[in-house]
């Protein structure tokens, strides 16, 4: 996966143009509540080839790049039906377009482009249009293998969300999840648009709890692939695993530091489930509780400072913050009787987490000063183990019932909910990699 | 009639005596082996000697190679028999060792014992069960103990690893103290990642928060 993304880097990026008004302009606040869709309309790509016949790739160009926008939950996708413009006559730069064509039918947005096949060269053209100012916000030429236009359509999907809201996209992510297999259970990725489902581990047993380090390097997860449920990294790089804890126990992985040096973990050490700081290098431990109660699932805070775990130290699992020494702790859930899995956002001083009501468990958010959670999830299925998006905009997470098992996404405000991945055997977990480097 | 039989009795004897002189020869010329100067030597003189003073006309060979064949079965059929006999014996001895240790295994099962939700701490019926395990282990010091820890389905993986563990140590404190040593348990939890039954109820659920036990020697 990651060799792959590296073949593809070599591709060139020339931007066409950029208006002084577009760069880095966040349009709309799309996390306030009276945000409304982008309307955006998305015509067939143009062959750039002198007297080029119509070719599939037209429509394939403009088909993704309305699927990747769609996905995201801020677009409106127009109908291509209602369309006004002559294709055979329109051009996709400014001057070759009569903008009052794509106002009439509502589009805000438009984004035009077009490619041309040269062997085994394949360069393509990407331009988004301010509709109503008739003005280019951002336009991208890639040249690369024919192979490469799927990325070269994320890549500018990315651009597409960046000049808009202020955030590059998610399209270069992946969420890390456990597919049940037989007996066994086994780590595979996904990208965020549901393609490019990758199996990590064939160990052919128990392997739980994926973690992804803060450069999407590393994977921490706990495998009884030794019998013991021991913790281990892998290098996604050079698909190496490396056993980094194998106490008498359980142990488990937590949240990575930024520069990834350390990694939070839960371990009994022959004795009760406590929470440990622990260096990659050479496994030093710091002891963080030392309550005799269960301690675990431990998360930091962006800043690095705090630190929030479950514990059931006050009878039954609740959510708690504490120093990033392991001083300071104090309650953050106050309502319901079991909350776990919390999952901290990189963006704002926000906590995800699965709280049971009525015997299911529903994903909620909350602020980590504490406050009202807002419960996200309602259907009668078990909804668990939340994770963000780098951009915080996004929740991944499980769900199951009624003998169905999936991974889904929602925006932050539980929203948009579209399932990424669905297994009959059943599937559990979620970690979100950060963007490629 | 009589008298050929007899010939034929006696020639058989002799032939008898040579085969038992020729073998005879052979294990003491074999045995003798390790003090002569050449063991090559040695064992080809007695048979170059023996063999052809006693063989006699061409058709007292054919006979005594018969009765030598016969011979040997005869030998060979004792020799199974024997061998027979002793592997009924260790048959019988292995199964007789199975079922004791059948036995014992049976005196050292213990049930699985099951928890409430969410918690840790033994029950009245678990300690009775383990108090009556106990005693077996005592007595059989050679075997050890696994402690599995379960849960049920509800919660996530890594809180339910927790506790898992938690109940097993529990399990394991509680076998502690009743005289079987630390090094004679392991504990290991295995969270919600293996149910005994897969259903969806307060039935599977209580089934499946158990600690389960397993011998090891």
């Amino acid at each position: 996966m990651r060799v792959k993304f590296n073949v593809v880097l070599i591709f060139t990026v020339l931007s066409l143009f950029v208006s002084a008004t577009g760069w880095g302009k966040v349009y709309l606040d799309i996390d306030s509540p009276s945000f409304h869709k982008f309307s955006i309309a998305v015509p067939a790509f143009k062959d750039l080839r002198p007297l080029a016949q119509t070719d599939n790739l037209t429509i394939w160009f403009a088909d993704e790049l309305s699927r990747c926008l769609d996905i995201t939950g801020y677009f409106q996708i127009l109908d291509k039906k209602s369309f006004l413009e002559d294709p055979s006559q329109a051009g996709i730069t400014a001057e070759g377009i009569k903008f009052d064509d794509w106002t009439t039918i509502g589009a805000e947005y438009l984004l035009k482009g077009g490619f041309q096949v040269n062997g085994r060269e394949m360069t393509t053209e990407f331009r988004l249009f301010d509709a109503l100012k008739g003005e280019l916000l951002v336009g991208k030429r890639y040249v690369g293998k024919p192979e490469d236009k799927k990325t070269m359509v994320t890549r500018f999907a990315n651009e597409v969300l960046f000049v808009l809201t202020g955030e590059a996209g998610n399209f270069d992510t992946h969420i890390a999840f456990i597919k049940h297999t037989g007996k066994a259970k086994e780590i595979y990725t996904i990208a965020f648009d549901g393609s490019s489902l990758f199996r990590v581990t064939s160990f052919n047993s128990l392997t739980l709890s994926p973690r992804w380090s803060a450069d999407g390097r590393f994977l921490a997860f706990t495998s009884y692939k030794d019998g013991n449920p021991d913790l281990y990294v892998r290098d996604m790089k050079t698909g190496s695993t490396k056993k980094l804890v194998s106490s008498t126990g359980v142990n488990i992985p937590g949240s990575w530091s930024k520069n990834g040096d350390r990694l939070l973990a839960t371990l009994t050490r022959g004795g009760n489930p406590d929470i440990y700081d622990i260096t990659v290098e050479n496994s030093v431990m710091q002891r963080l509780t030392r309550d005799y109660s269960i301690d675990v699932s431990p998360v930091r805070s962006p800043d690095e400072k705090n630190i929030a775990f479950v514990s059931n130290r006050n009878g039954s699992p609740q959510i708690y913050i504490m120093d990033a020494d392991g001083g300071n702790v104090r309650l953050l859930t106050h309502q319901g009787n079991y909350n776990t899995s919390p999952a901290w956002s990189p963006k704002e001083g926000k906590i995800a987490y699965e709280g049971s009501v009525n015997g299911r468990f529903q994903i909620f958010t909350m602020d980590s000063a504490g406050g009202e959670p807002r419960q996200l999830t309602f259907d009668a299925m078990d909804h668990e183990s939340p994770a963000w998006s780098p951009d915080g905009r996004y929740l991944a997470y499980s769900v199951s019932g009624y003998g169905r098992s999936r991974i889904e996404i929602m925006n932050a405000d539980g929203k948009n909910i579209r399932v990424l991945y669905e297994d009959k055997e059943g599937c559990q977990g979620a970690s979100w990699s950060p963007h490629k480097k | 009639m009589k008298k050929g039989m007899f010939t034929f009795g006696l020639a058989l004897l002799a032939l008898v005596f040579a085969v038992s002189f020729t073998t005879g020869c052979a294990k003491r010329a074999t045995m003798k082996e390790g003090t002569s100067v050449s063991s090559q030597e040695q064992r080809i003189a007695p048979q170059t000697s023996v063999v052809p003073a006693q063989a006699g006309t061409p058709t007292d060979d054919t006979a005594a190679r018969e009765r030598a064949l016969r011979e040997q079965a005869l030998r060979e059929a004792a020799e199974k028999a024997a061998r027979e006999a002793a592997e009924k014996a260790k048959r019988e001895a292995e199964e007789k060792a199975k079922a004791k240790a059948a036995a014992i295994m049976k005196e050292l099962q213990i049930c699985d014992v099951h928890f409430d939700f969410d918690k840790y701490n033994l029950k009245p019926e678990a300690m009775e069960v383990l108090k009556k395990a106990a005693p077996a282990y005592l007595k059989y010091t050679d075997y050890k103990l696994v402690v599995e820890g379960h849960c049920d389905e509800r919660g996530t993986v890594e809180y339910n690893l927790a506790l898992g563990e938690k109940r097993a140590n529990e399990v394991a404190k509680f076998l502690n103290d009743l005289g079987i040593t630390k090094d004679r348990i392991k504990t290991i939890s295995y969270g919600k990642e293996m149910p005994l039954d897969k259903n969806h109820n307060e039935e599977a659920w209580a089934k499946n928060r158990r600690a389960h036990f397993l011998l090891n020697r």
